[in-house]
């Protein structure tokens, strides 16, 4: 009896080592990876910070300025863009952007959603809401590219009245082991016109067409640019998130290792003593 | 000839730094070309050819797509979507993406969004080939 439980014991602790490796390669996957999702962020700056720098100059500038992307509309629909992960096993990265999602769905107005990420679809399928598309269900392959067709998709859906509120929902990165749920909005564009700045002399720029036409032109690039900062964050977060866990899994798996190892030994002792008490008593005899 | 700063950023990095005597770009409503000293210039990039004439005179032909070019302080500043230099555009991959692009558009018929984008994926496509030949 006691050979046999030695067995399960010993079986016990290959499965969970097994495991423990799988645990310890996730963990460097996601570190190494995670490395790479900054510095993509890193290059991409330069380019959105010139557009953002442009749209808040040709604001400035531009006396009795309008846009349609700025005009604010009475909400009847409302558009979320979710980025959500494509596989499992990343802590609680995933349901914390359904939570924060659930806590935006109870307003009465309708919504329509365009899922980012393999979880965030089935997730939206499962809880029956409009779905504008699902082209973009792998999260980890979504390029700078993908982010301009989600844009132009929103900018053209925008202004022609499909919805009249556009927020991006994502994770994020607020350090290796915190991150945090957060939900932006793209659309209608906030004034960035701050009133201070009036007094400085402004150089005379000449905007060709003209300041409306290049402004509008711009907006969808810099929209994309948003999208793709939120994208980059959220595939970072949910890598700490996953490194985080895989760390923890790793640890359990060590400690697991060693109550087994402990109780292997003490069945191998009582194996021992049992048969040498069964020696002693047959050479009594 | 005199020369001017021009900087050339796109989403994936920087692409260009230097001096330049001219810049050609395509922008929404035609071709401009920029010298040193125009005056403080600001519009937004439409879709084709742009060609760079260095500081040594050697003249470098790209497809440039989307994005603002400005020009202040004569500092020129072009923000590209998309910045290939001609020698580093795959052709074999635009003839592909012109092929799947126009499969897409016969396919679309009514969905007016899916005709949309795979009108913009040839634009594109069309853009590349034409800078490369």
């Amino acid at each position: 009896m006691a050979g046999a439980s030695m067995k399960d014991i010993k079986l016990r602790i290959k499965s969970v080592e097994s495991t423990m490796q799988i645990t310890k390669a996730m963990e460097l996957v996601a570190s190494s990876k995670l490395r790479r999702a900054k510095e993509r962020q890193e290059r991409s700056r330069p380019y959105f910070e010139g557009l953002k720098k442009t749209l808040v100059d040709i604001e400035s500038a531009t006396t009795d300025f309008s846009s349609p992307y700025q005009k604010k509309r009475e909400v009847r629909k409302q558009c979320l863009i979710v980025i959500a992960g494509d596989r499992g096993l990343a802590g609680g990265y995933n349901s914390n952007v359904f939570k924060a999602v659930t806590g935006l769905l109870r307003q009465d107005t309708p919504v329509c959603v365009i899922p980012v990420g393999k979880r965030a679809v089935d997730f939206f399928t499962r809880k029956g809401i409009e779905i504008l598309t699902t082209e973009f269900a792998e999260a980890a392959s979504i390029s700078i590219a993908d982010c301009f067709t989600i844009s132009n998709l929103i900018t053209k859906g925008y202004l022609a009245g499909q919805f009249d509120e556009v927020s991006i929902v994502f994770t994020r990165f607020v350090s290796m082991l915190t991150q945090t749920p957060a939900c932006e909005k793209l659309l209608p564009l906030e004034a960035q016109k701050t009133e201070s700045e009036d007094d400085t002399v402004r150089p005379l720029v000449l905007y060709e067409p003209s300041p409306e036409v290049v402004y509008d032109a711009i907006v969808p690039n810099y929209i994309s640019g948003m999208i793709y900062g939120a994208m980059c964050e959220s595939v970072a977060s949910e890598l700490g998130a996953r490194r985080t866990a895989m760390d923890a899994a790793s640890k359990n798996a060590a400690e697991m290792i060693d109550d087994l190892s402990l109780r292997y030994n003490r069945a191998r002792q009582g194996a021992i003593t049992q048969e040498i008490t069964e020696i002693v008593a047959g050479a009594e005899h | 000839m005199s020369t001017f700063h021009l900087r050339i950023s796109t989403p994936d990095g920087l692409e260009f730094e230097g001096e330049v005597e001219r810049v050609r770009v395509r922008m929404i409503d035609g071709d401009v070309c920029l010298m040193a000293n125009h005056e403080d210039y600001v519009s937004a990039v439409g879709a084709g050819e742009a060609s760079v004439v260095t500081a040594d005179g050697k003249v470098r032909n790209a497809a440039c797509i989307g994005g603002m070019l400005a020009m202040i302080h004569n500092e020129a500043n072009l923000i590209a979507t998309t910045f290939e230099w001609a020698d580093e555009i795959d052709i074999e991959r635009a003839q592909r993406a012109k092929q799947v692009a126009e499969a897409r558009i016969a396919a679309a018929k009514s969905d007016k969004q899916e005709l949309m984008l795979a009108q913009a994926k040839l634009q594109r496509a069309l853009v590349r080939i034409n800078v490369k030949h």
